[in-house]
């Protein structure tokens, strides 16, 4: 199937391609409905839970290939954990996506050698890291940014630092060992020249190379990022509301009917720019194949 | 079986064809060349790696585009060289159906499957190619089925129905028989047979079951070790040259090996044997008219087992079942009486759906009867989980890469003992291992081994738990007549150490051959229990469980013997007897 | 196929056996029916959630978000969601919740925070009530249909169908190498406290059980993308006509403008209704 590789650098023909987003897709998809079903352990603040299964999507990208595992991973979220559940989730997926594909792929392009350990070991809590302190930089920002005169009040930097920061200490200690280190220690000896032969490839030797360009196309990373920053810009919103309400009486008394006026104008822009947006793309998509 | 006409151009031509995958030490195809015309219904029959999946994925160009191997010589499908267009281009011609059927299933429901391939072509009317589809195979009443719903059969009907959507002139179907059971089997036969017939399709079948060959094929090929073509014949002629099959480990259908057998020297030279029952039955017709009573090698051994002391499993009034989707109870055993002794073999047979794998797990504990009682060997299944119960129950799954869990065969093998900590038990293993042949595979990975050998691992592992009883789920599904013939004999090695053996099976011959007890199930209800010569008795229960009996006691029905010859060597030891008081009485 | 047995000896097995979370699964997955939004075309009910989805952050009038959070609780209703999607929803408002009051508390908030919370969780309820009145109704080929025609790969639509066909596959497969540990394997001798010992040995296996499964779908795929190379999938993902035929049965209806137009006239209606009376 790759008789080409022989001589050239380890690379997948486009079919391995697929069989890497397909297996890394269905396998990280049936943990995801399983680890999402799993009632979880709490003991006062500390969390025992079953985060995620992030050791098979990794598992991957050490062996095959970085993007395809981290892209067939996110997919089998959203499909296998959200769709087929009936649980999607909307424009909230959009953030978990980006953060997770990022950290495996960052995590799978780390290992050069897939039967060094240590290497095994620094991929892995680089993978779960990128995603736990994403998510809790994000979770952060959130509150530093929604509430006004956030470093005034006593107390709360001081609180939600240290609240986020146990979580993702909790995270990495306990979802990073459990999950990520000790499975993948475990698991990438064993597989590494045994998975290979069953797909039909021969083992990797040195980095895997990836190009994003054939997957992953720019009109997509674009859209991803507009979306990701009005789905975080709409969370921003949501959280400065906490202390914008304190006030919000006498801010409505001063303004009168204005304040609602203005909400519900914001309100109709959004919803008729989103009808447009719809619309024109189904027109120009017509366009688009008559040429 | 006269040949049809066929048109003057081959559909498909291959000239001097060479081939190897990337990597490999070996040429996997040695010089081939071959014609197949229009409206062929031919057979590619070979032992085990003689290239005959390897040629027919020349035809349909996944062979060079997709395995980039070295290839030399040409490929013409239709009259143009396979390297000259791509797989997909290609697969307009010839349509593939791959051994693997289950997996080459993309899609949720039956509809959708036979719709994908014309609509991934672009065609317009889709929908209509993947309707036409189903109705040529008259499965319409599944397209709104889900595909993991279905049975195996219908599996294998679906995945038809997907190759024939692009409306293909040639359709190559990869070894239809090794993962259903006969039944089904010969359901697929007669859609490929109605395609050829009607729809004037060519048929390509890889088939080492005579019995198909002969009931459907017109033309042979047969493939040797390296590679090679050894020959094109008739299927007549093809299947009368019984001591080459053998030579490559194929086995001629039943009735060809009882005439070969005994007619050998009154053959003309190059004459053709009977290959199907009405073949045999035309032939035979007047020499076994009268009645005599036939061997009693197998007689009362059940009778005798029976009475023997407390039974090892004990099954009072059980029922049980699962939960369907819609959360309603389902019941699968509907009030099963049932007791186990040492020394039973027993052929647990009937129809798919009829509660044999519910019972088989019954008996290892995964299960739990909701009403009644299961006791093993005195305990109640209720009150032990899985893991104590496998002190004494082995229960050995139908798909044997479900039991492949440790990094290679011997630590699957040790697994059970490991788990409890035993020590020393290298001199055992090793044993285990000599014994089912396993000493140079031990190293390896269960899954990347032949059909045959994974099976020998199975028993292996079973062999490894030293248990009481052991269970086993269809374990000569989809292996070849030579495993299977294998497989009976170490069948043999069980005896002496394993109390007692359920075979839950599709396998007449197993029945025929092995067991000493037959217990026949039908929605949940055990319809008969009795031994295996009885149980050829009453084609009206075997019908209801959608079951075939060998060639050779069919043969026996249509020629009146009765009690009927459970084996070919039987047969022959009741014709040479018949020929021999013929004579006798004939002096007389 | 086999999907659960009831539970007769309660153990921890039976409490979270694998076929339990599997005919749970399946019966969300595979039980849709005809709901009253799922007549509705997918993409302008994707554009209608997103108003939903996005305008509550900008609200902060009480009875509007009531007024809203009322009829997008009566569309829910209507398309029949699982107790499952429920169970998760409630669990992440609890603890969201629950986290906000804790950092509210932390710095001294009284009422007032308990109050901002209160709205705050209210939007929150609109907009997760709004995406599973969309999407738990939405079959979910539709979905990945709508997806497509908005511009995603078209790797995720078979994805979609690719998941649909293999869920129940695999899930049974994990299953049988879950009882292929537990038959040859061995339980803890001794429970230990609150049985962890078995805990871990359940944790232990259900991780390990990944390493067979691995295996045997790398083997599976193997075929399936063979299979998907015969059948022009590869080659179909870059044909722009293909999508066009595969979409064409998507239409905006007069019923969707409608739909939209009631949805505006209600949002318009309860912003009068704030107007005149803020709770």
């Amino acid at each position: 199937m790759n008789a080409g590789s022989m001589t050239k650098r380890w690379e997948l023909t486009p079919q391995q391609k697929l069989m890497i987003f397909i297996l890394s897709m269905s396998l990280y998809g049936i943990s995801n409905m399983i680890t999402e079903l799993i009632p979880e352990l709490k003991i006062g603040p500390i969390e025992l839970k079953v985060e995620y299964f992030i050791f098979i999507p990794l598992l991957f990208a050490i062996l095959f290939n970085p993007l395809y595992a981290a892209l067939g991973a996110c997919f089998g979220e959203v499909i296998f954990g959200e769709l087929l559940l009936g649980q999607f989730g909307g424009l909230g997926e959009l953030e978990k996506f980006i953060e997770f594909a990022l950290a495996i792929f960052v995590a799978g392009m780390l290992v050069k050698n897939p039967a060094n350990r240590r290497q095994l070991a620094i991929a892995a809590y680089v993978a779960i890291g990128i995603d736990q302190l994403l998510g809790t930089i994000v979770d952060i920002g959130k509150v530093y940014f929604g509430i006004e005169d956030f470093e005034a009040v006593p107390g709360l930097p001081e609180s939600v630092l240290a609240i986020e920061g146990f979580a993702f200490l909790n995270a990495m200690i306990v979802s990073g060992t459990l999950f990520a280190l000790l499975p993948t220690l475990y698991l990438v000896p064993r597989l590494y020249g045994k998975v290979e032969p069953l797909l039909g490839m021969k083992p990797r030797d040195g980095r895997a190379s990836a190009s994003l360009g054939d997957f992953v196309t720019p009109r997509l990373i674009i859209l991803s990022i507009v979306l990701f920053a009005i789905a975080g810009a709409a969370e921003f919103m949501a959280e400065s509301d906490i202390n914008f309400i304190d006030w919000e009486s006498e801010f409505i008394a001063g303004l009168g009917d204005g304040a609602i006026w203005i909400s519900m104008g914001v309100a109709a822009v959004i919803f008729i720019v989103s009808l447009i947006w719809i619309v024109s793309r189904k027109s120009g998509k017509r366009k688009g194949e008559m040429v | 079986m006269a040949l049809q006409s066929t048109e003057e151009q081959p559909i498909i031509q291959l000239d001097n064809v060479t081939f190897r995958y990337p990597g490999a030490e070996a040429n996997s195809l040695e010089g081939v060349s071959l014609s197949i015309y229009r409206g062929d219904f031919i057979a590619i029959a070979g032992s085990n790696g003689s290239g005959k999946s390897t040629l027919c994925k020349c035809f349909n160009g996944l062979i060079p585009t997709y395995y980039s191997g070295d290839m030399e010589g040409t490929v013409f499908v239709d009259g143009i060289a396979t390297a000259e267009r791509s797989v997909a281009e290609l697969s307009r011609n010839v349509a593939y159906v791959f051994q693997d059927f289950e997996n080459q299933l993309v899609r949720p429901t039956v509809y959708d499957e036979a719709c994908f391939a014309p609509l991934n072509f672009g065609y317009e009317d889709y929908k209509e190619r993947g309707m036409n589809a189903l109705r040529m195979l008259e499965i319409e009443h599944l397209r709104n089925e889900w595909i993991w719903q279905l049975s195996g059969g219908q599996k294998h009907m679906a995945a038809l129905a997907a190759a024939l959507a692009l409306d293909p002139d040639v359709i190559v179907v990869d070894e239809p028989v090794a993962q259903l059971d006969p039944a089904h089997a010969r359901v697929i036969y007669e859609k490929l047979k109605l395609l050829n017939e009607r729809y004037g399709k060519t048929i390509v079948v890889i088939e080492h079951h005579t019995e198909f060959i002969a009931d459907y094929c017109r033309k042979m090929v047969l493939m040797e070790r390296g590679g090679r073509v050894r020959w094109v014949k008739s299927v007549a002629e093809g299947l009368s040259a019984v001591s080459e099959l053998n030579e490559m480990n194929i086995q001629p259908p039943q009735v060809t090996q009882a005439f070969h057998a005994l007619c050998r020297e009154q053959a003309i030279e190059g004459a053709l044997y009977p290959i199907t029952i009405e073949e045999a039955a035309l032939h035979w017709g007047s020499a076994a008219k009268r009645e005599l009573p036939s061997t009693d090698a197998y007689a009362s051994a059940a009778s005798s087992s029976r009475s023997a002391g407390e039974p090892l499993v004990r099954f009072e009034g059980v029922i049980s079942g699962y939960q369907g989707i819609d959360r309603k109870k389902k019941p699968i055993l509907q009030g099963i009486d049932l007791s186990i002794h040492e020394g039973d073999r027993i052929a647990l047979i009937g129809n798919n759906g009829a509660g044999k794998s519910t019972l088989l797990r019954l008996i290892s504990g995964l299960r739990r009867p909701w009403e009644g009682k299961v006791t093993v060997c005195g305990r109640d299944t209720r009150k032990s989980t899985p893991e104590e119960l496998s002190d004494l129950v082995a229960f050995l799954f139908q798909n044997p890469e479900e039991m492949f869990i440790a990094d290679n065969i011997r630590q699957d093998v040790e697994y059970f003992l490991r788990a409890r900590q035993q020590q020393g038990i290298e001199p055992f293993i090793e044993d285990v291992l000599r014994r089912f042949k396993l000493t140079e595979l031990q190293q390896r990975d269960g899954r990347l081994l032949s059909g045959g050998q994974q099976r020998r691992t199975t028993l292996a592992i079973g062999m490894a738990m030293r248990p009481t009883i052991m269970l086993l789920d269809e374990p000569t599904a989809s292996l070849d007549i030579a495993s299977r013939k294998e497989l009976t004999l170490l069948f043999d090695q069980l005896r002496d150490e394993v109390k007692a053996v359920v075979v839950a099976t599709h396998d007449m011959q197993l029945v025929a051959d092995w067991a000493n007890r037959v217990i026949v199930m039908n929605e949940g209800r055990i319809l008969l229990d009795t031994d295996s010569r009885t149980v050829f008795q009453h084609p009206d229960i075997l019908d209801r469980a959608a079951l075939v009996a060998p060639q050779i006691v069919q043969l026996c029905g249509r020629l009146g013997i009765e009690p009927a010859c459970l084996s070919v060597e039987q047969f022959i030891a009741y014709m040479e007897r018949a020929q021999r008081e013929e004579l006798v009485y004939g002096i007389g | 196929m086999e999907l659960a047995e009831p539970a007769r000896k309660s153990s921890i097995w039976e409490k979270l056996s694998v076929e339990r979370i599997k005919i749970e699964l399946l019966r969300t997955a595979y039980g849709q029916s005809r709901t009253f939004l799922s007549r509705f075309d997918p993409r302008m009910l994707i554009g209608w959630y997103s108003f939903f989805a996005i305008a509550p952050w900008f609200i902060h009038n009480k009875t509007v978000l009531i007024g809203m959070l009322l009829a997008i609780a009566v569309l829910t209703y209507t398309s029949k969601p699982s107790v499952l999607v429920f169970i998760v929803l409630a669990f992440g408002l609890v603890t969201d919740t629950a986290y906000m009051l804790i950092v509210a508390l932390a710095f001294g908030g009284g009422l007032p925070a308990a109050l901002a919370l209160s709205t705050l969780t209210l939007k929150l309820l609109v907009i997760a009530l709004a995406s599973i009145a969309v999407f738990s109704s939405m079959d979910p080929e539709k979905l990945s249909d709508a997806l497509l025609s908005l511009g995603m790969p078209a790797q995720f639509s078979f994805g979609v169908a690719y998941g649909y066909r293999m869920l129940p596959i695999l899930i049974e497969e994990y299953n049988n190498l879950l009882y292929s540990y537990r038959l040859r394997g061995r339980t803890p001798l001794r429970k230990g406290l609150l049985g962890w010992r078995s805990l871990v040995y359940m944790g232990k296996i259900s991780i390990l059980a990944f390493y067979p499964l691995i295996l045997n779908t790398a083997k599976r795929t193997r075929t399936t993308v063979e299979a998907l190379e015969v059948k022009g999938f590869t080659y179909a993902v870059k044909d722009p006509k293909v999508k066009r035929i595969k979409l064409a049965y998507l239409k905006i209806l007069p019923r969707d403008y409608a739909f939209l137009a009631i949805s505006a006239i209600y949002v318009a209606f309860l912003f009068w209704l704030g107007n005149q009376y803020t709770l």
